[in-house]
């Protein structure tokens, strides 16, 4: 579904994806133009995941296009991708805990500079100001010299959203962003994603169980089941369509709440 | 920050001074410390590091020494210019091969690079001991000895220390790039260094490659000093040297490895000069250092002063 004018950031067609005996994807279509805020949900082993790392470049798919941006990316390394503007979180938080929370966004910086392959000026002050910018962004403003791993849960996926944020991606791709977390704090959580997201202009596609979350931030949403899309639209759209509510919505947008 | 000149400076005359303290026999094992000290950090550029454990660096330290030895004995160079040639010689043929080696290594992690870079090493170990025109087989390379006055130990020395510790100090400041602190972000989540725009291979291949280099230096270096090179160097039992340097001194610290090195040589020299069970040694000491101070001993000290 296009909804503004203007070309997608990111236009998937024919996706397809085969593992043995199993089609995880199968001619899926997806179209997210910039600024959306794009939920991806389905049943477990409806192939968000699949559809997910083919989209990053972990799986290359066996037939269709990813395009990011007017580019076919499809089969892309995931590190290229990431250059080319394209981030990612992962459903279990995903940082450096034996570095500093400092030093989890200078690495992220670094590498964002290009400066991988710079082997002899010290690294240790090196983008510290905008590390810090970068965790006043998200919320996280304590002492930045403690190891990430000491961090809450909630604090690690905040460090984690700002190491995404420092590669300045204009399409971030969140990978289940609430899972593990309590009720309430998932919105908030998804919130300051949403905030930020829209603050820097960033462009997101969201996989996610918990439809409260969901329906709380979505611009539209894409229902997978089976390796297909299911049904596309604004959340009203989703929520109505007699579809999807038969094969996956209908016990849990009475349980999460939605039809409250 | 301020504790640290007045301590590298206190080490600096020390090591610059001990020749005039010690006899021709410890100036003998201070060259062995310095090569099996350069030995141990490079090693632990990858362990402490970049959390990969190599079970094949003893290629490296070999192929080092193989190549000095070569390059010495069979080039057919003037002594002088094969002197002043070696330490490039033996980084280079280091650097080769563990471009070569790691190029297949870095494609698994954990264990299965480990069981890579093990096996590499027992083909070296089998091409050191059977290709014996050019290697000498079982018999190795002997008879290496520096030229002019470089041969007397205390000059020998002198001129390890030359090279030993611009080496260091190179590879310090490798750890505390860019280029490191990527590194120690790979030991810590390899598929987050991905998504920040890293190419997880090519990263841990050039640490590799550096690692080995140096691992290469090392070799050469102690060749020199011991005047031969034998197969044994290369075997899978040496590749253990490293590893338990680096844990008795302490994987987390630059210096760490070095100091264990230094633990390990005179503490081998020590008990070997006293009893044949020197292995047996060895091993109480491994079980004691892994069960009681899991952090090396600058990790003990450390836990001491806080």
């Amino acid at each position: 579904m296009m909804s503004a004018a203007g070309i997608p950031i990111l236009q998937v067609t024919a996706l397809a994806k085969r593992f043995g005996g199993l089609q995880a994807l199968d001619g899926v279509e997806l179209a997210v133009a910039p600024g959306e805020f794009r939920a991806i949900i389905g049943p477990n082993g409806a192939g968000k995941s699949t559809f997910f790392n083919t989209i990053t470049g972990l799986l290359r798919p066996d037939s269709g296009r990813v395009i990011f941006e007017g580019r076919d990316v499809a089969g892309t390394a995931p590190h290229l991708l990431v250059r080319q503007g394209m981030g990612r979180t992962f459903q279990i938080t995903s940082m450096f805990p034996d570095l500093s929370v400092r030093e989890n966004l200078q690495v992220a910086l670094l590498a964002h500079a290009r400066r991988n392959w710079s082997i002899w000026p010290y690294a240790r002050q090196m983008h510290t100001e905008r590390a810090h910018e970068l965790l006043h962004l998200v919320g996280l403003p304590g002492d930045a010299g403690l190891p990430a791993g000491t961090l809450a849960h909630g604090d690690q996926k905040r460090l984690e959203l700002a190491i995404a944020l420092a590669g300045e991606p204009r399409l971030l791709l969140l990978d289940e962003p609430t899972a593990g977390m309590a009720a309430q704090e998932r919105i908030e959580s998804i919130s300051l994603v949403h905030r930020l997201a829209t603050q820097l202009g960033v462009s997101c596609v969201f996989t996610e169980h918990d439809m409260a979350v969901v329906f709380a931030v979505a611009t539209n949403i894409t229902v997978l089941h089976q390796g297909r899309v299911l049904a596309e639209g604004s959340p009203a759209q989703v929520r109505a369509n007699p579809l999807v509510q038969q094969v996956y919505l209908g016990e849990s947008i009475t349980s999460e709440g939605v039809c409250r | 920050m301020s504790r640290k000149v007045p301590i590298a400076l206190g080490g600096a005359l020390a090591l610059a001074a001990l020749p005039f303290a010690i006899s021709d026999f410890w100036i003998f094992i201070a060259i062995e410390v310095l090569a099996f000290a350069l030995y141990a950090v490079s090693f632990n550029v990858l362990l402490g590091y970049g959390g990969m454990l190599s079970f094949g660096h003893a290629a490296f330290f070999g192929i080092g020494a193989y190549a000095a030895a070569l390059l010495v004995k069979k080039a057919g160079m003037a002594p002088g210019l094969a002197f002043a040639l070696f330490p490039l010689a033996a980084m280079a043929a280091a650097a080769l091969v563990a471009a070569i080696i790691g190029f297949f290594s870095v494609r698994r992690s954990g264990i299965y690079f480990g069981m890579l870079t093990f096996a590499f090493q027992m083909l070296l170990y089998t091409i050191a001991l059977k290709a014996t025109g050019l290697t000498g087989g079982d018999d190795g390379i002997t008879g290496l000895k520096p030229p002019g006055a470089f041969a007397r130990p205390a000059v020998y020395y002198y001129f390890a220390l030359a090279i030993t510790v611009p080496a260091l100090y190179v590879l310090y400041r490798l750890v505390s790039s860019p280029f490191g602190t990527i590194l120690r972000a790979l030991r810590s989540n390899p598929r987050r260094v991905q998504t920040i725009g890293v190419n997880v291979r090519s990263h841990q291949l050039a640490a590799f490659v550096i690692s080995g280099a140096f691992a290469g230096l090392a070799g050469a270096l102690f060749a020199m000093s011991s005047g031969n090179v034998f197969p044994g160097w290369l075997n899978w039992t040496a590749s253990a040297t490293p590893i338990v340097m680096a844990v008795l001194g302490g994987v987390s610290t630059f210096l760490g490895p070095a100091l264990g090195a230094a633990v390990y040589v005179v503490l081998e020299v020590m008990i070997s000069g006293r009893t044949e069970y020197w292995p047996l040694a060895m091993g109480v000491i491994i079980l004691a250092l892994v069960l009681l101070m899991p952090a090396g001993l600058t990790g003990l000290a450390r836990a001491r002063r806080t």
